[in-house]
C-alpha cells in the first residue's frame, strides 16, 4: 500500500455518522466497527475519492500533527480496514 | 400492523433444513428461526411454532399440546411481534419504557437485569408506562416516538409484592413471572411519546446511581445489541435498520446507568433518573 493509493468501501459495507464518530457495518460478517472523530474524518476523506496523500494534505490543515505521524497513522488505519475487509484499494 | 391467529395445538415435527439462527439460553436452544417457502417459521422448542408471512404482517401460532394460551400470548407479544415489526422495517428493541417530563425514557438490558422492575417502580410512583419488555419506535416529533405496547408488566415473584401487594390486577402468565395489568395501581400511557433518553443498565456494581453519557459509536452498538431483527441475512433490510439506528442515536441521549440492586434504593434511583431527565429537558 502506498500514499498514492486510493481506497473505496467494500460493497458489503454500510457506514453512518453518529455525532462526530462513524460506525461501519459489514453486512457480510454482521460485525460493527466504530471510528473516533479523527478516524471518522479520515474515513470520510478516504472514501470520498482522495488518494491517501491528499487525505494527509487535508488532515494536516485541520489537526496539530506532524506530516510523518499523520502519514503513519493514515497507513495504519487503512491497513486495519483492509485486514477487516472493510475497504479495498481502487 | 400485525395480525395474529392461533392455530390448534400440534406436536413439533422435524423441519427440513437448518435454522438460520438459533438463540441459546443455559446451553439449550430457546428459539430457532427457519425460512419457509411462504416466509419464516419461529420455533420455540417444546412450547410453540409461529409461522410468519414474508412481509412480517401476519403470524399464526400453534402451541405444543398442554401449552396454555397465556404462553402463546406472551411469546407472540415479547418475541414474535417485535421481529415481525423489524421485518416491516420498524425499530423494535428489548426494553421497557416509561413517561417522564412529557416524553419517554427507555431502559435496555439483558433479561434479568431490571428493566421491568424499573418500569414498575416508575408506574407505582405515578409515572405512566408504555412498555415493560418491547420498545417499538416510529419516526416522529423531530426524532423517534415510543409507541405504547401491551398494557401489562411482568415481574418476578420477589418484585411483585414490593410494588403491588395482593391488590394488583393480574393476568395469567406462562412463566415464573407474574403479569400485572395496568389499572389503578399503575397507569398505562396510551399515547406515543417522544423518546428523550435511553438508559443501558449496568450490573449493579455501584453504591449510588451513576450516569455516564455514551459516545455515539458505543451508543449505536448498544442499541444494535438490543434490537430485534427477524431476518439478519436480508442485507437491504439490515442496512436500512442500521441507518435508522444511527438516526436514533443522533436524536436521543444514550447513557450507561448503574445503580444498586436493592428494593430499598429504588425510590432514590427513580429520583436520580427523573432529575437527569428533567435537567436535560430544560436544556432543550
Amino acid at each position: 500500500m502506498k500514499l498514492t493509493d486510493s481506497i473505496a468501501p467494500s460493497p458489503s459495507v454500510v457506514a453512518r455518522d453518529v455525532g462526530k464518530e462513524t460506525v461501519i457495518l459489514d453486512l457480510a460478517s454482521g460485525l460493527y466497527f466504530g471510528l473516533d472523530p479523527v478516524g471518522a474524518r479520515m474515513w470520510r476523506l478516504m472514501t470520498g475519492g482522495m488518494a491517501l496523500a491528499e487525505v494527509c494534505d487535508a488532515m494536516i490543515e485541520e489537526y496539530d500533527v506532524s506530516r510523518a505521524d499523520l502519514e503513519r497513522d493514515t497507513l495504519a488505519l487503512v491497513q486495519q480496514l483492509l485486514d477487516k475487509q472493510l475497504v479495498m484499494i481502487r | 400492523m400485525a395480525a395474529f391467529a392461533q392455530l390448534p395445538s400440534r406436536r413439533q415435527e422435524p423441519i427440513d433444513g437448518l435454522p438460520y439462527h438459533i438463540g441459546i439460553s443455559d446451553g439449550a436452544p430457546w428459539i430457532e428461526l427457519f425460512r419457509t417457502g411462504k416466509g419464516y417459521l419461529l420455533r420455540f422448542p417444546d412450547l410453540a411454532d409461529f409461522e410468519v408471512s414474508a412481509d412480517g404482517c401476519r403470524a399464526w401460532g400453534a402451541p405444543v399440546p398442554q401449552i396454555c394460551d397465556a404462553t402463546i400470548e406472551a411469546l407472540f407479544l415479547n418475541q414474535v411481534l417485535p421481529r415481525m415489526l423489524s421485518r416491516q422495517g420498524k425499530l423494535a428493541f428489548h426494553a421497557s419504557c416509561v413517561e417522564v417530563a412529557g416524553g419517554a425514557i427507555a431502559f435496555l438490558a439483558e433479561t434479568g437485569r431490571g428493566k421491568s422492575t424499573l418500569a414498575a417502580n416508575f408506574a407505582a410512583n405515578g409515572y405512566r408506562f408504555l412498555s415493560d419488555d418491547t420498545l417499538w419506535l416510529e419516526p416522529g416529533g423531530g426524532g423517534y416516538l415510543a409507541m405504547p405496547s401491551h398494557p401489562s408488566i411482568r415481574l418476578w415473584p420477589d418484585s411483585q409484592g414490593i410494588f403491588f401487594g395482593s391488590q394488583a390486577n393480574t393476568a395469567s402468565s406462562s412463566t415464573a413471572k407474574g403479569r400485572f395489568l395496568a389499572g389503578a395501581e399503575f397507569a398505562y400511557c396510551e399515547q406515543p411519546r417522544r423518546l428523550l433518553a435511553a438508559y443501558f443498565l449496568g450490573e449493579g456494581q455501584t453504591q449510588q446511581p451513576s450516569f455516564q453519557l455514551l459516545n455515539p459509536s458505543d451508543a449505536m452498538t448498544h442499541w444494535l445489541r438490543h434490537a430485534f431483527l427477524l431476518d439478519c441475512e436480508d442485507h437491504m433490510l439490515v442496512g436500512a435498520h442500521f441507518n435508522q439506528v444511527a438516526t436514533l442515536v443522533n436524536s436521543a441521549r444514550c447513557l450507561h446507568l448503574d445503580y444498586p440492586r436493592s428494593y430499598e434504593d429504588l425510590k432514590q434511583v427513580l429520583s436520580a433518573i427523573v432529575d437527569d431527565v428533567s435537567t436535560e429537558s430544560l436544556k432543550i
